[in-house]
């Protein structure tokens, strides 16, 4: 089944390796904190004011950006504040949250959805619900999954991302052992909605018991379970779909455009929620792992913090570095106060280590033979590094995923993926530079021309009004010829006259 | 790919330990004069290091650890006469660091082959020192004898097997009648090209370049020998002769100065192959590596430019 895979990419074993993948339900936390800000789009506004009561599931802020989709209450409660909190991203910056102070009771309201009858349901009401329960890719990028099945009119093939976007993430791992029976089922309702013919469920090879879980409970002839290597970066939705159906979706295009769908597999789940158990996405699977605790996984509502759900592993007293999104990818942070979101698949506790010290490249060219897209990451970073961003464009910067597999096997410690995302952020500056000294000369031009214009005009009128004016002097002249010659008869005449009387 | 795990301090160390064998051989065919010339050639290229270092107000001790300093000095120094006069590897150590790295930038920016960058300018300007070397092998006391030149010395040097061959050639000799195999050179070889393999085993260098580097000389050998067999060394001397598998092994697979593409490290290695084998036929010098190596050099940022693998997602 496997035809070509990708080139590039790196083995890592799990660094935290557990032997049973359970799921621990975290108790519900007494506050929970919502950002108001996604991933993509515009900011939500509150519908909802301090003080007010709400309901676990309950629509709390939303906007009319099709990207985005509403913000639900996670838990039952009074909202306690609307301000400035910090969130989780890698900027550390504050933005707008809402704070829900729990009454204990999670209390939920009363939700629509289509139940388990759903083929009556049609596509667009289906992929509304989708989106009014909050559903984004839970796999770590956050797109919302109603503009990916709004574009899917065409689609042949859906694809069930089920391999783990990390090494050492285990979510989506336990969620597949877990709720085999829901996944399956919310890979129905998306055939359902997209009209594809078949379904891929990409596991990885070391997740034995999820595969052997999900194809105990498939009965459904057009849903096929696909086995591929552990490597990483075969989450990535392009290289996964390049490595299952041998399509190579363009630099810049939509795997849509291909007619393939890709949904991760909690968000297949979460589908399924909505869908047919009517309940909103409150809440997610998140991996607690690292070298300072006994790995686990935790069911938590959204909005809790790091805090609430890190308690539950058996950590050691010693000092921590944190980390959050995996190792690979993911950001170091300060502070564990933070509030978990839909993206957030893991939090990492770790011993404190000095992190060793970049040195000189070296062009071992490793870097080159990992990348997954075919990128020189050597030669950009040299780029990168002198803040050539035109010669960074050159060796394709834009089509770099930022997967860090140069950073992975780089025997000088280089943080290679910093040097690119600064430099696309300065490409971005420039791009933006240019766009406005553009604007400006084009203004500027657009004045130089209308004041040669006006010039030319008026200097045409001038010398048509001239022209006019030389004509009626040329005919007045004619006329006064003719005048002359009347003067001149009637002083001929006068003579005349003035002789023939003298 | 899996990672190597190793940090380039120790993929420099590695490097170091897989000359081992290539340098045991060498010091049983010529004696301490070897082991004399690798510590000097490693206490010079640390000293001048340290120096220019300091002067570009670097941290030393970084850039001593990092080992890529000791290694040009190993390098260079097995590449001279083990009776070399001991300034001479002193001399071009100092260039090598010098000139071929610190000037650049240090470690990483160096356009040539530091070691190969001294070998060069040694031989272009000491000939004579850089082509006699040991007939036998030479105790202790003898070699101090004849390095530092407490005693002048003459009955047991002689010229490199390489060197000896294109003379008697260029004067019309017949093939068939000249001693061209040297086992001692043939011993050698084999020692760096199993060091060689130890350095692919463990993945610290990929096979490209020394692949193609031995097929450049292998092909060329042959079309060479095609058109005329008896005034041109046989292939299998090609080979096994002078500094081919230390440069197919360790010279031309130095990364900084190499080519970083798969394919742009099959031609880099490929041309490197065929100019040795022209500069030893048709050069005046009788060894061809370093000027080989250092011409390649000039071409990799256009061999990399014109390389470029496909990106994903793009035609």
């Amino acid at each position: 089944m496997l035809s070509k895979g990708f080139s590039g990419g790196v083995i890592i074993d799990n660094p935290y390796p557990v032997d049973q993948v359970d799921i621990i339900q975290a108790p519900l936390p007494s506050r929970v904190v919502l950002p108001l800000q996604q991933r993509m789009g515009e900011e939500a506004k509150p519908c909802i004011e301090i003080g007010d009561k709400v309901l676990t599931g309950q629509i709390i802020a939303q906007t009319e950006d099709i990207f985005c989709v509403p913000i639900h209450a996670s838990i039952s409660g009074t909202v306690v504040s609307i301000d400035q909190q910090l969130i989780p991203h890698k900027s550390g910056l504050k933005s707008n949250c809402i704070t829900i102070e729990s009454d204990g009771q999670d209390e939920w309201i009363d939700t629509q959805g289509c139940g388990s009858d759903f083929l009556h349901c049609d596509r667009q009401t289906m992929i509304d619900y989708i989106q009014q329960s909050g559903i984004v890719g839970l796999g770590g990028a956050g797109f919302p999954s109603h503009a990916k099945l709004h574009k899917a009119l065409d689609c042949h093939t859906l694809i069930i991302n089920g391999t783990e976007c990390e090494p050492g993430v285990m979510c989506d791992d336990a969620l597949m052992q877990n709720y085999p029976r829901e996944v399956i089922r919310g890979v129905e309702i998306l055939l359902h909605i997209t009209g594809a013919q078949k379904a891929i469920i990409a596991i990885e090879d070391d997740k034995q018991e999820a595969y052997q879980s999900l194809l105990m409970f498939n009965h459904n002839s057009r849903i096929e379970l696909v086995q591929i290597p552990t490597k990483y970066t075969s989450g990535a939705e392009k290289l996964l779909i390049k490595a299952l159906l041998d399509i190579e979706i363009s630099s810049g295009g939509f795997a849509a455009d291909k007619g393939v769908v890709c949904q991760n597999v909690s968000s297949t789940k979460a589908i399924y929620d909505a869908v047919i158990e009517k309940r909103p996405l409150v809440s997610r699977i998140v991996t607690v792992s690292g070298n300072a605790l006994a790995p686990i996984n935790v069911e938590v509502r959204l909005g809790a913090s790091f805090d609430h759900i890190i308690s539950l592993a058996k950590v050691n007293n010693k000092e921590h570095d944190y980390r959050m999104g995996g190792m690979m990818m993911g950001v170091d942070i300060e502070s564990t106060s933070l509030p978990i979101c839909k993206i957030t698949n893991c939090i990492f506790v770790n011993n404190k280590t000095i992190k060793p010290q970049p040195k000189e490249c070296i062009r071992c060219g490793n870097c080159n033979i990992a990348c997954p897209v075919g990128l020189l990451p050597q030669q950009l970073y040299w780029h990168a590094k002198s803040e050539n961003i035109d010669k960074c464009m050159n060796y394709n910067l834009m089509d770099c995923i930022e997967c860090a597999c140069c950073n992975y096997v780089c025997p000088s410690d280089i943080d290679l993926v910093n040097y690119f995302s600064f430099a696309k952020a300065l490409h971005k500056k420039q791009t933006l530079d240019q766009h406005r000294i553009d604007i400006a000369r084009e203004r500027f031009e657009f004045r130089e021309h209308r004041l040669e214009r006006n010039k030319r005009e008026r200097s045409e009128m001038m010398a048509a009004k001239k022209k006019a004016l030389k004509e009626k002097m040329a005919k007045d002249k004619d006329k006064g010829n003719t005048q002359k010659d009347k003067i001149a008869q009637a002083m001929a005449r006068i003579k005349k006259t003035k002789e023939d009387n003298a | 790919m899996h990672s190597t795990g190793l940090n380039t301090n120790q993929i420099m160390r590695q490097v170091i330990y897989a000359l081992i064998l290539g340098v045991s051989a060498s010091y049983i065919f010529f004696g301490w004069g070897v082991v004399i010339q690798i510590l000097l050639g490693v206490i010079s290229a640390l000293a001048v290091e340290s120096i220019f270092v300091a002067l570009r107000g670097r941290k030393v001790v970084e850039s001593i650890s990092d080992g890529s300093a000791v290694l040009t000095g190993i390098l260079l120094a097995i590449s001279i006469p083990a009776i070399a006069p001991w300034w001479v590897v002193v001399v071009g150590v100092a260039f090598a660091i010098i000139f071929g790295k610190q000037l650049y930038g240090g470690l990483g920016n160096n356009p040539f082959n530091p070691a190969m960058l001294g070998y060069a300018f040694l031989l272009i300007s000491y000939p004579l020192q850089m082509t006699t070397w040991p007939a036998d092998f030479l105790s202790f006391n003898q070699a101090i004898e004849v390095i530092f030149q407490l005693l002048y010395f003459d009955g047991l040097s002689g010229a490199t097997r390489l060197d000896d061959v294109k003379t008697s050639l260029s004067l019309g000799r017949e093939l068939t009648t000249l001693q061209i195999h040297s086992s001692a050179q043939a011993w050698i070889n084999a020692g760096f090209l199993i060091g060689g393999m130890y350095l692919l085993a463990r993945k610290i260098i990929s096979w490209h370049i020394p692949m193609a580097f031995l097929s450049g000389i292998l092909i060329m050998a042959v079309l060479i020998s095609m058109f005329d067999s008896q005034q041109h060394l046989p292939i299998q001397n090609h080979l096994m002769l002078g500094g081919t598998m230390l440069g197919a092994f360790f010279i031309a697979t130095d990364p900084i100065s190499a080519s970083t593409t798969p394919k742009g490290r099959l031609i880099y290695g490929f041309l490197i192959g065929v100019m040795i084998v022209i500069i030893r036929t048709f050069g005046g010098y009788p060894e061809g590596v370093a000027f080989a190596v250092l011409l390649l050099n000039m071409m990799v940022p256009l061999i990399d430019y014109y390389t470029q693998p496909k990106v994903f997602g793009r035609s």
